[in-house]
């Protein structure tokens, strides 16, 4: 499990402002990711895992204050200007969204936005970035592939705009790979070809993968490491398997006991009461404290921080749960 | 066995495009969306029947086409007996209120200018279900059933979560007394956490006020968790139909058995395992011959490609369109 490390994130905190008021949306989240590592942000809507992962690349800065430090290769590119992040952008760091459609371009040819990013980001000539391009689609799994390369985004399925985007992403040989919600809007058949294809690249590559989902069983198949965010903090940090056989936090357990898994047919489901915390209502001390169902008054005054549980096991709480093995989902 | 609240026949559903120019000059009739092709379903009384299948295979097409929201090409769906489609029942409005629909995003079936107790108001104006004095204690009694607090009556649907908003179009469902509710993807859209209570809401209004289900959804876990039956759809077909716990971990149709496992496991150990489905779903403009699913199907042999199976009683076990349904039930 000892990889060089590639990325680290120390502190990092997004900050939005909307009619006056502030909205935190990251709050001083640190993670690191190995070389050829997957690592899952896990949370629900408007728990800062989107937000976190556009920070990294420079994206969220034009809409909110970023501060913290993002430290790739050794190097912090949080300060880095938009010229100099241009370097990493596309090259060495790629981003895939939940949406393919809005983030190809409908007006030009699927081959012209494949060929584009090897312009920009390496010293190919022409024929060869038609090969590249070429080569990449057939590797991302879509038939007859030279064929393909001039038709149009809307020409193609919602799966195969996503192994469009894919091969874009790739096509620079990144050594990071940033997957926000990637195979939300698919179907579960086509999800399952795109997460294996996204898996079998990254091992091939030997690239670092950070995935953005809310899907629990999508974490149990992919990553090694998962983060879990709520309320702009990442509240427990471990590896897969002892995340999900062992959760720590009572968020993540509740998250784990909502899936309808394990559960009598037509039983009511164990939910976490309440909804999540509007930004800019944060409630003072544990963000989860007023639907923790162990929330004591240290809860509400003080918030926890994250504590190191065991090496590579992390958990922000004052009660983090001890469950027994087996009793899970 | 009770009666079937709802008999749905060979239903068929064609979405005509228009006839292109390659179409006038090659004097070809225009092309069609065939979104369903001969649907047969019963609704029993009572029970909640879930419908699962790929996006593009028919599922909500079917759920809409229920409600009247589209008009079948041919078939028929009879309720309680009486053909809703037929020229002398068409403008019956009791149909209306007694099959009820809730959708899945709530910003576009919700007014976003009605308040929450305008919106029930409506409904309950509409099909005359009280006078208009006793009009606000109704609403204040629908709030309480769905669970949502007295004021929420004065908001707009923008001031409430996500999971409120579904608890008011289930509410707005309820007003009007229905027999059977029909949910497309009701759920689909919030988080987990959140998706739990709306769903335990949803089955124990069930219980107390017996009412019938149809449940349209992709998440397969959680059709499996609030389903008696379950009917997998594909290309406009049903393919496999059944009790749902016994098609959940003993599915027949190869389709079926895909679809299954491609779902993620929760278990890391289970990481590779579960066949993969090749290709995606054909286009229902262009539905291949015999078995619709021949293409993708592991086990497809020349009959599958020429004849096209019909849904039968497979070894009690439900029934199932598929040649080699027997074999495996009998081998796996």
């Amino acid at each position: 499990m000892t990889r060089d490390t590639i990325l680290e994130v120390r502190n990092l905190s997004t900050t939005f402002t909307r009619a006056g008021r502030a909205l935190p949306a990251v709050r001083d989240v640190s993670f690191t990711l190995g070389r050829g590592e997957v690592l899952g942000l896990v949370g629900e809507s408007g728990s800062g895992k989107s937000v976190t992962l556009r920070s990294i690349l420079g994206l969220s800065r034009h809409y909110g204050t970023v501060s913290g430090e993002v430290i790739w290769k050794g190097r912090d590119i949080a300060p880095l200007s938009e010229r100099a992040l241009r370097t990493v952008r596309g090259r060495e760091i790629a981003m895939i969204f939940q949406e393919p459609m809005s983030s190809l371009n409908p007006l030009l040819t699927v081959g012209l936005q494949l060929t584009e990013v090897l312009k920009a980001h390496t010293a190919l000539n022409r024929t060869e970035r038609r090969k590249r391009a070429i080569e990449m689609l057939d590797h991302v799994g879509i038939p007859s592939a030279a064929a393909r390369l001039d038709d149009y985004p809307h020409q193609f399925s919602g799966g195969m705009r996503q192994r469009v985007m894919i091969a874009i992403a790739l096509a620079a040989r990144p050594q990071l790979l940033l997957a926000d919600e990637p195979t939300t809007a698919l179907d579960v058949t086509i999800q399952a070809q795109i997460l294996d294809l996204i898996l079998g690249l990254a091992r091939e590559y030997d690239m670092g993968v950070l995935l953005v989902t809310h899907d629990l069983g999508v974490v149990a198949q992919t990553c090694d490491r998962v983060a879990v965010m709520y309320g702009g903090r990442i509240v427990e940090e471990a590896p897969v398997t002892s995340l999900l056989s062992d959760p720590r936090h009572p968020y993540t357990m509740g998250l784990m006991r909502s899936v309808p898994e394990g559960v009598a047919p037509r039983t009511p489901l164990y939910s976490v009461p309440g909804t999540p915390p509007a930004l800019d209502a944060l409630p003072a001390g544990c963000a989860f404290a007023p639907r923790c169902p162990s929330a004591s008054a240290t809860c509400t005054a003080t918030d926890p921080g994250l504590n190191r549980l065991a090496p590579g096991r992390t958990v922000a709480c004052h009660h983090p749960v001890h469950m027994a093995k087996g009793d899970a989902a | 066995m009770s009666a079937p609240v709802l008999e749905i026949r060979d239903l068929h559903l064609a979405f005509p495009l228009g006839r292109s120019l390659a179409d006038l000059i090659a004097r070809r009739p225009g092309r069609a969306v065939r979104a369903l092709n001969g649907i047969d379903l019963d609704l029993r009384r009572g029970e909640t029947l879930g419908i699962v299948g790929e996006s593009g295979c028919g599922k909500s097409t079917l759920a809409r086409a229920i409600v009247r929201l589209y008009r079948p090409s041919a078939g028929t769906v009879s309720f309680n007996g009486k053909d809703v489609f037929a020229a002398e029942n068409r403008r019956d409005r009791t149909y209306n209120r007694r099959v009820q629909m809730m959708f899945q995003d709530p910003y576009s079936s919700l007014n976003p200018r009605m308040s929450c107790g305008q919106i029930l108001t409506e409904a309950l104006r509409v099909h005359k279900m009280r006078p208009a004095t006793e009009i606000p204690a109704r609403v204040a009694e629908l709030l309480d059933l769905v669970r949502l607090p007295q004021d929420a009556a004065g908001k707009l649907p923008h001031e409430f979560s996500g999971g409120q908003r579904q608890r008011i179009a289930i509410a707005r469902a309820l007003a009007v007394e229905p027999e059977v509710l029909i949910a497309d993807e009701l759920v689909s859209a919030l988080d987990v956490s959140v998706q739990a209570q709306v769903v335990n809401l949803l089955l124990e209004l069930q219980e107390r006020l017996g009412l019938t289900i149809l449940f349209v959804a992709h998440d397969l876990r959680l059709v499996r968790h609030v389903s008696n039956r379950v009917a997998v759809i594909y290309l406009g077909r049903i393919v496999e139909i059944g009790d749902s716990e016994s098609l959940f971990s003993a599915p027949l149709h190869p389709y079926s058995q895909a679809l299954l496992s491609a779902a993620p496991s929760l278990d890391p150990a289970d990481r590779g395992r579960g066949a993969r489905l090749e290709g995606e779903l054909p286009s229902p403009l262009n539905i291949p011959s015999g078995c619709p699913f021949h293409l993708r199907c592991p086990r497809a042999t020349d009959i599958c490609r020429e004849t096209r199976p019909l849904l039968r009683p497979v070894a009690a076990r439900g029934e199932v369109a598929c040649h080699h349904a027997e074999e495996i039930a009998l081998n796996g």
